[in-house]
């Protein structure tokens, strides 16, 4: 069965859309539950650094204050980097997949917007936030495990994947450049040494707290905590093991649904996991994080650009294509804008 | 009527007490004094629930139906809203011998269209002698001169039909309107049953009812009959105009009840040999049967509007060429035409020549003097439609209506009197139907849907429309109206169970 260029598309991006609306909801909760002083106003200002959106948050909003912050990743849908906004390209995306995916993907991903369109300002406080990052990270867990547990492994799951795992990298690699130029600043810890707490919201915010400390009891360093969450490639968070993943699944698609078009993506990620191992092998790693940080989030950026141009581009492009894919073209500029 | 009484148990109250059709025909009590003896086991069924269950099933239904996406989509500047099609939880059920009548009549209605949509398009010998009015089919704007000449497989124009039925005061089944360019609504009647043996197993427990799952299949092998000859393995795709289109809902349910893509005009491109390929990761893949949900107007910016977007350069060359079959053909509206409604009885006398099975409402062509001379004479008898409309819209009901609305009406037909139709009333049949003050009589329609490739298969039952207000005969979603599940029942016989386990 062929697999339309728009569908696979659409399936890319259906993921990266839940994987960055998790990632958001995870980061939000640790900070605000874990984070030192989470209700300081000033401590919040960081959030929009991670996502290089400083510009558009201060077009609406006059202070990086709590409820600025929060309103605007989780509750501002013009905000193209917002949980609702995320959801919503979600699932406008997997209504026009609902041909192809399982009734069960899109009877979560209905559910789960319809009731996160339900929310009001009371759920966003400081007081209500960690349960309503609850429901989002739950939420985007539930989708990934519904098609985990019932989308056919096709081409198409393959183009989900993808979308999955760059999003994912990027997602990591931003959360490691921020928090250790804060580190370098200290901004975040009023100019002390980071201590355990520091460390652990990086962590948590990864989902790898647990792991962590189960492989490292010697306890957090930077250099240790770098390298967790970029090269162990049995983190599933790490940047290592995402670009692992796009390789192999590139590698399917090429071999085993003879889609040559693919070998441009293999050959960058190829160059990307060279680059990585010899990040992994830098003694100086941490002077060097955010070069390398840089040069991850440019890869990616060029890897989504390599897959667009071998499989979605619906070219010769009519004229109605593009206003149709405005939700895909909005996250793609918001990611060329960062670089 | 008699039966109500004979149906009651004064010993038990149930939800039905209140009850009563008067004067109209009722699906479930059928013909007294001799209903149905399953439609009476159903009936007691039914009152053994009461309404408060009634009441929470068709609420857990509604949900559900919104969990499931089963909904329209109405789009404002900044939201896309979910709607429902309000859905009653009361079957509208047939009995077999009544569902026989449907199904003949339909069968010989499409085939009788088609054999007229070929003559029209080839040597017009119906137009010739004079019996259908060649301006009435050649001056119809729903006439596509760009089909003349093409022969499509089979000679099917109408591959997927819809035919509005209504039943008068004494249960006989009229036709009111033939549906033969897109007809919606047959994802209602699939996904009605489902709801339905969801929230009422008990009630359908041990009650043979025909099937209506295997649509989707029946559907593509009617398209695969047709396909252009010599192709091995044809593709078929659903063309739909996209997320935007508010039956949006029923495209997908055909695509995947099919397993065929679901493609949108920007997936399908003709190329230099008239030939249709889809965009696949692949590259192009070729199409040969298209399955469109885009009106003739937008389906083909070379051929007709030159502004649409949403449809596919060059697919009437490759229809022309016979590369690609489209169903359904393009220009069938001209068959489905309320002023050309009224010859379709002489239609089905002239190529089969048959009596009609299923009779049309009487109709009264205002465009010829006679019949606007009866309409202006009784038109507060009268229901009086525009030719062109669909949805219900511009519709004047002759006995509801006030003496401006009738002024106003007269006044449009003698601006352009070409532009209606008229009809009595017609005394629509009743269904019990939940209501906030319970169960009470509402008036329903029936679409039985139809597709057609070397023969005609009919899905059993069809899409049952009911005015949720009371007294209201407009029956169409965009004014009101809901659905309910059709039930045609295996045979006549009284199921094992049925109506016993009541009785004692």
């Amino acid at each position: 069965m062929s697999l339309l260029a728009r569908n696979a598309e659409q399936l890319f991006w259906l993921a990266r859309y839940i994987e960055r609306a998790g990632s958001l909801a995870r980061i939000i909760e640790t900070h605000s539950s874990y984070g030192r002083a989470s209700a300081d106003d000033l401590s919040w200002g960081w959030l929009v650094t991670l996502y290089s959106a400083e510009e558009r948050f201060a077009k609406d909003y006059a202070e990086t204050s709590f409820k600025n912050v929060i309103r605007f990743y989780v509750a501002d849908v013009a905000n193209p980097g917002s949980v609702q906004f995320s959801v919503r390209a979600a699932r406008e995306n997997a209504r026009a997949l609902r041909a192809i995916i399982p009734t069960e993907m899109w009877r979560q991903l209905n559910g789960f917007h319809n009731r996160l369109a339900a929310l009001t300002a009371e759920d966003f406080d400081l007081v209500t936030l960690s349960r309503t990052c609850g429901i989002i990270k739950d939420g985007c867990y539930a989708q990934l495990g519904v098609a985990d547990s019932t989308l056919y492994r096709d081409e198409g799951e393959r183009f989900f994947r993808l979308g999955l795992m760059i999003e994912r990298a990027d997602q990591t690699s931003r959360l490691l450049d921020v928090k250790f130029a804060q580190l370098a600043t200290g901004a975040s810890h009023g100019g002390q040494t980071a201590d355990t707490t520091f460390w652990s919201v990086i962590l948590r915010s990864a989902a790898a707290y647990q792991a962590f400390r189960r492989l490292e009891p010697q306890g957090a360093d930077p250099s240790r905590v770098a390298h967790f969450l970029l090269d162990n490639a049995s983190q599933p968070r790490s940047v290592a093991y995402c670009v692992l993943e796009i390789q192999r699944v590139l590698h399917e698609l090429r071999a085993g649904y003879q889609l040559r078009k693919a070998s441009k993506a293999l050959e960058h990620i190829e160059v990307l996991i060279e680059g990585l191992q010899s990040a992994a092998k830098d003694p100086d790693l941490v002077v060097r994080l955010h070069a390398v940080n840089d040069w991850l989030q440019q890869c990616l950026i060029t890897l989504t650009a390599d897959l667009s141009t071998a499989f979605f581009a619906l070219e010769p492009a009519p004229a109605n294509a593009r206003s149709q894919s405005q939700s895909q073209t909005d996250g793609g500029s918001q990611k060329q804008s960062l670089s | 009527m008699g039966t109500l009484t004979a149906l009651k148990d004064p010993k038990q109250a149930g939800p039905f007490d209140g009850y009563d059709p008067k004067p109209f025909f009722c699906e479930l009590l059928g013909t007294a004094p001799q209903p149905s003896k399953a439609l009476i086991g159903i009936w007691q069924r039914l009152q053994t629930l009461d309404v408060a269950t009634l009441a929470r099933r068709a609420s857990d239904a509604e949900t559900e139906l919104m969990n499931l996406g089963i909904t329209f989509t109405v789009y404002s500047e900044k939201d896309a809203i979910d709607r429902i099609l309000p859905f009653d939880v009361i079957p509208r059920v047939m009995t077999a011998a009544e569902w026989r009548t449907v199904e003949t009549g339909v069968i010989q209605r499409v085939e009788a269209l088609n054999l007229f949509l070929w003559d029209v398009y080839h040597e017009r010998h119906i137009l010739n002698d004079g019996t259908v009015p060649a301006a009435l089919v050649l001056k119809n704007v729903n006439y596509r001169p760009e089909m003349i000449g093409l022969d499509p497989p089979c000679g099917t124009y109408i591959h997927i039909n819809g035919t509005d039925l209504v039943r008068d005061g004494r249960g006989t089944f009229h036709v009111l309107e033939d549906n033969g360019r897109s007809p919606s609504g047959v994802s209602y009647v699939v996904e009605n049953r489902h709801m339905m043996q969801r929230a009422f197993p008990d009630l359908m427990q041990g009650l043979r009812i025909k099937p209506v799952s295997d649509y989707g299949e029946r559907l593509l092998s009617k398209l695969l009959e047709v396909a252009p000859a010599g192709i091995s393995n044809p593709t078929v795709v659903l063309l739909s105009p996209g997320v935007y289109n508010s039956a949006y809902f029923e495209h997908i349910f055909l695509a995947r009840e099919m397993g065929v893509p679901l493609v949108e005009g920007r997936d399908l491109m003709v190329d230099e040999d008239d030939r249709v390929h889809m965009r696949t990761v692949a590259g192009l893949k070729p199409v040969h049967v298209v399955y469109r949900r885009i009106n003739d107007d937008f389906l083909d910016p070379d051929a007709f509007n030159p502004q649409s977007t949403l449809g596919v350069a060059g697919l009437l060359r490759a229809a022309r060429r016979g590369h690609v079959t489209l169903a359904n053909a393009i220009g069938t509206g001209v068959a489905d035409d309320k002023a050309v409604y009224a010859y379709v009885p002489r239609i089905i006398r002239y190529y089969l020549g048959e009596e009609p099975i299923l009779p049309n409402v009487e109709t009264h062509i205002c465009g010829e003097a006679e019949g606007l001379a009866y309409t202006l004479d009784n038109l507060d008898k009268l229901v009086v439609k525009p030719v062109g409309e669909s949805g219900g819209y511009g519709i004047v009901v002759g006995p509801k209506s006030t003496r401006a609305e009738l002024d106003s009406c007269r006044a449009q037909l003698l601006a352009n009197p070409a532009n209606f139709i008229s009809q009595p009333m017609v005394d629509l049949s009743v269904c019990p139907t939940l209501t906030a003050s319970g169960v009470l009589p509402r008036h329903v329609d029936l679409r039985p849907y139809s597709v057609t490739g070397r023969d005609t298969w009919v899905l059993p039952g069809g899409l049952t429309r009911v005015a949720l207000k009371e007294g209201s005969i407009i029956v169409n979603s965009s004014q009101g109206g809901g659905t309910k599940d059709t039930w045609v029942l295996e045979d006549d016989v009284e199921a094992v169970g049925v109506g016993a386990e009541t009785q004692s």
